[in-house]
């Protein structure tokens, strides 16, 4: 057994520290439930969009990180189980500009009605629910 | 006075709400044929789901998060979906044992068939789920389904040789004229049977429907702890029913009618209505229960809004998941499928389910995260993965069974 010599490097240089809470997309993100301003479920992070370089891009000098732009609902879970990759104008976003909060829920500060994300929720209920005698009665 | 009678309510309408089409039929049918040496798998079943419905109480009560939220969140969607789709099925199977069950009750007070009985069963619980206050609900069923104390009661009146049936209950054995196979094969069953899962999906939903806290744990704890195993008793009281008087008789359950009789012979006319009214009230129970629990999972899987808290348009694809339920149900009764058939496989089907149910809470009620200070404790934690193998030996022996005894025949 060779003996190496530990080398020593002059000075290190500490990661930069993150501002704020430390969020891991997958544990804190991905499959969370989203709750709209009034506490109304609105879906789940179903995927995340990023911004910056594409896979198997080469990542010039000095650009930027990769950010989130937006949370993604809708058919796209279907691509996280089966595989594949749905185009870009089929994606439902949810913009990160609209997230309030990150807890054991993603809060989000607008409401649900005013989503594309509820469309069906609308759909149904102004198709099907609210034709149905009692359907908007207080229960 | 008031909070004592909260108490006396929930223990109440926990043991009412115990017992559902799988129990009655299952419980009766073991009996017939096994006279009371199964009685121990009741034992079992029922401190499972005590352990069990206590700690998805807990995490709703405390995370606010309903069952089905967290096993997506802790399995992933790819494992969460395959969850789903079973638990999905079973709750239709169920849904549509339960309907069947109000049905083949109401047959049996009425002389009039019980296919037609099926859309008016329909109705009145779509109309519940549609329309009636969850407490109310809740209340109103389990008080009504007490009705099936009847079993015990019965069980007196027809004098049975105690010392036999403690005989058979305490030194359990095969009974000589059936094989070990079918035995093990009927314990699973019975073991399903009191641990059904949609139980876990409805308790924890139920306890996001009606808003509990944190200083509400100790109330459901005494609704659970003291409710379910007097339910329990009661799953036992039918099974000694028919092993007093089908078992020497030699008659086998295939119908509700056989289930009732021993009540009939024990206490005529009057205790054969209270029975009814029983059954009516607690597969009526159940249904809603399970129709519920069918429109919770799908809901909480993809983050619908839901609840009977909000009005229906408010939680539309809920609503309308749980009609697409009940019209399923009744078109698989609509082909003639014997209901009582489809609740024996519906037993078996949910006992081979049971994993994928209680994993995720055992894991999610250790997460410090969720629970904050409110994660299990040693005890708790350690009967819990003594339950998490039972249930995975009778999950991974079913099916196995199943072929080998062709169903239990």
């Amino acid at each position: 057994m060779s003996e190496r010599k530990r080398v020593q490097p002059r000075q290190l240089h500490a990661a930069p520290s993150p501002a704020g809470l430390v969020l891991d997309a997958q544990l804190h993100l991905l499959d969370r439930q989203m709750l709209d301003v009034d506490g109304v479920p609105v879906t789940t992070v179903d995927d995340i969009e990023l911004s910056g370089p594409e896979p198997n891009e080469e990542i010039p000098e000095g650009t930027a990180p990769p950010q989130i732009t937006a949370l993604l609902t809708g058919p796209v879970l279907g691509t996280r189980i089966f595989g594949g990759r749905p185009p870009s104008s089929r994606l439902i976003r949810i913009p990160w500009k609209v997230v309030a909060g990150v807890d054991t829920v993603v809060t989000l500060g607008v409401r649900a009605d005013s989503m594309d994300a509820s469309w069906v929720e609308r759909w149904l209920r102004n198709h099907v629910i609210a034709r149905i005698p009692g359907g908007s009665h207080e229960p | 006075m008031k909070r004592l009678l909260g108490v006396a309510l929930g223990i109440l309408t926990a043991i009412g709400g115990f017992v559902d089409i799988g129990d009655l039929v299952t419980n009766a049918v073991v009996g017939s044929r096994f006279g009371m040496s199964l009685a121990w798998v009741v034992l079992v079943g029922v401190v499972g789901i005590c352990l069990f419905a206590n700690m998805s109480g807990r995490v709703a009560a405390v995370s606010g998060r309903a069952t089905f939220e967290v096993i997506r969140e802790r399995l992933g969607p790819r494992a969460g979906l395959a969850n789903l789709g079973a638990s999905f099925l079973i709750n239709v199977m169920t849904v549509t044992a339960e309907i069947g069950g109000i049905a083949l009750a109401l047959q049996l007070a009425s002389g009039v068939a019980y296919i037609l009985w099926v859309p008016f069963a329909l109705l009145a619980v779509w109309l519940v789920v549609w329309r009636v206050k969850f407490s109310i609900m809740e209340n109103v069923t389990g008080l009504v389904g007490l009705s099936l104390v009847v079993f015990a009661v019965a069980l007196f009146l027809l004098k049975p040789d105690w010392g036999a049936l403690a005989g058979q209950a305490f030194s359990p054995s095969v009974p000589a004229q059936e094989g070990a196979g079918v035995y093990w094969y009927y314990a699973i069953a019975l073991f399903g049977a009191a641990m059904t899962p949609y139980e876990v999906f409805f308790f924890s939903s139920g306890a996001v429907e009606e808003r509990w806290k944190i200083k509400d744990l100790a109330q459901s704890r005494l609704n659970v702890l003291l409710g379910f195993p007097l339910g329990g008793l009661l799953s036992i009281a039918i099974a000694g029913c028919a092993a007093v008087v089908l078992l020497p008789a030699g008659i086998s359950v295939t119908s509700l009618s056989q289930v009732a009789l021993p009540v009939a012979q024990a206490g005529g006319q009057l205790a054969l209505a209270v029975l009814i009214l029983g059954v009516v009230a607690a597969t009526f129970g159940a249904a809603l229960e399970t129709t519920l629990s069918s429109g919770y999972t799908l809901a909480q899987f993809f983050g619908w809004s839901w609840g009977k808290f909000r009005r229906p348009a408010q939680a539309a694809r809920f609503h309308v998941s749980m009609i697409v339920v009940l019209l399923a149900g009744v078109a698989v009764l609509a082909t003639g499928v014997d209901p009582i058939l489809v609740t024996e496989y519906s037993v078996v089907f949910s006992a081979i389910a049971l994993p994928l149910t209680y994993l995720p809470i055992l894991i999610v009620a250790n997460d410090p995260q969720y629970m904050g200070k409110h994660v299990n404790n040693r005890a708790v934690n350690i009967a819990g993965v003594i339950y998490l193998f039972v249930i995975l030996v009778a999950s991974l022996a079913a099916i196995p069974l199943m072929i080998a005894t062709g169903a239990g025949a």
